[in-house]
């Protein structure tokens, strides 16, 4: 589980900054206290609610792919900004090509379909299977899927300069409660998939033709 | 540079171009791709453009290469991350490039403009040339970076620039030598096109196996 956790893990999330680069350029993001707000309403309106399924179920297919794919797509059919749509499958396309280097199991298979064109790979997706596989309990894959997004988020705003090393910290500390809280209730079921996070869509929308950036998103 | 079985079985060889921002990384692919190409070989390339995407655009603008065999990774503020510690993105890309344009000879991977210290993990590249420039300081081979120091070749370029910057190349060129245990060193100026005929025959030798 540290192992999976740590962003030692090369799983491409440097590239991504999900809304954090446009918001930033446009202002609406300048401190620690919006960069605090931001990633928990990422945490909640996103993760929570629309990734957080995804996985569960992909972890609870048991390494059957068909019932990882039923859930991966709803994912897809649940996207709607191009960026995080696409950001989505790019970090689940990285993370594949790692694990099918290390052989974890049904990686390359879920990978083949990919490159096939027949499935999506969401990150949530495949990280419920290989977690799966590699024997990470649901409620483990939980903490550390989301516990990433956080610290990928705060990598983000950390490098754009907009926090610095301490305010990460003491911000990762405090939304260990966000975290805790979202995961106190089950997850809900997939046909209730949804994400409400207009301004990070909005914002990765504008990112797509901007000149200038860092990150894909 | 063995690899354990598992880690990579592509059909193409991966080359990494590293070194400082404006040291002429992209100068050179466009040189390279030319005489490359009219030797045969199938290429492709991977940029990690720093702030913008503007190597691979002006890579796919450039009629050098055709376009869908040019793309971007963002590097995320992290060009020495994405090429060593977490290369996944760029070997995803390349691996896609793999499948798409099967076979390729090469695919060039140019990194999004490092310090010294920048290195290529050998699981994103078989070999990798670090690029810097007289105009950057003739100091710059005794600082012995891991760039310098560990780099299958090291290119010296805009030897154009020495008179007007006061370097010697000469002895540049020795202090690289010296640093490097016998790994070769070539001066190139590739706005003139001078040297890039022994770059072309380095890879062709040590990458392409090729003569
Ligand atoms: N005089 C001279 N200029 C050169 C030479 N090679 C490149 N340049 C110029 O140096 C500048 C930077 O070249 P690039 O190829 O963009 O450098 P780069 O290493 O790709 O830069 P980044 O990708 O931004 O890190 C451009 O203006 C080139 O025209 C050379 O051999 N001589
Ligand atoms: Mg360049």
């Amino acid at each position: 589980m540290l192992q999976h956790g740590d962003s030692f893990f090369p799983s491409g999330a440097v590239s991504f900054s999900w809304g954090i680069e446009a918001l930033g350029a446009d202002g609406k993001i300048s401190k620690a206290d919006d960069v605090a707000r931001f990633v928990r309403q990422q945490l909640k309106g996103r993760w929570a609610t629309s990734d957080r399924p995804v996985l569960c179920a992909a972890h609870a297919a048991g390494g059957d792919l068909d019932s990882v794919l039923t859930a991966d797509r709803l994912m897809e059919a649940n996207s709607l900004a191009a960026e995080q749509r696409e950001g989505s499958k790019r970090m689940g396309a990285a993370l594949l090509n790692i694990h099918a280097r290390l052989e974890t199991r049904g990686a390359k298979d879920y990978q083949a379909r990919l490159r096939a064109g027949a499935a999506p790979g969401h990150v949530a997706a495949v990280q419920g299977f290989l977690w799966h596989a590699l024997g990470l309990d649901a409620d483990s894959a939980c903490h550390v899927a989301a516990h990433g997004l956080a610290v990928n988020l705060l990598g983000a705003a950390l490098r754009l300069g907009i926090i610095g090393h301490v305010d990460s910290q003491v911000i990762l500390g405090n939304l260990h409660a966000t975290i805790a809280d979202i995961l106190s209730v089950p997850p809900a079921p997939l046909h209730e998939l949804h994400a409400y996070a207009p301004a990070a869509d909005i914002a990765m929308m504008r990112h797509e033709t901007q000149d200038s950036r860092l990150f894909y998103n | 540079m063995t690899k354990p079985a598992h880690a990579r079985a592509p059909s193409s060889a991966r080359v990494g171009i590293g070194g400082p921002v404006g040291a002429g990384k992209t100068a050179l692919i466009e040189r390279l791709l030319p005489l490359l190409a009219a030797r045969g070989f199938s290429l492709a390339v991977v940029t990690n453009d720093l702030v913008t995407k503007e190597d691979a655009e002006r890579l796919q603008r450039g009629g050098l290469i055709a376009p869908e065999r040019v793309v971007g990774v963002e590097a995320g503020a992290c060009p020495h991350t994405v090429i060593r510690e977490d290369p996944t993105l760029n070997i995803e890309a390349a691996d896609l490039l793999e499948a798409k344009f099967a076979p390729l000879d090469l695919i060039v991977i140019e990194s999004g403009g490092d310090n010294l210290a920048s290195t290529f993990s050998l699981d994103l590249v078989d070999y990798w040339l670090f690029v810097i420039d007289v105009a950057g300081g003739d100091d710059i081979p005794r600082k012995k970076g891991p760039g310098i120091v560990q780099a299958d070749l090291l290119i010296i370029n805009k030897v154009d620039l020495a008179p007007h910057v006061g370097v010697d190349v000469a002895a540049m060129q020795r202090d690289a030598e010296a640093v490097r245990g016998g790994k070769p060193v070539i001066l190139t100026d590739c706005r003139a096109g001078i040297g890039l005929d022994q770059v072309v025959a380095r890879l062709a030798h040590d990458v392409l196996m090729a003569e």
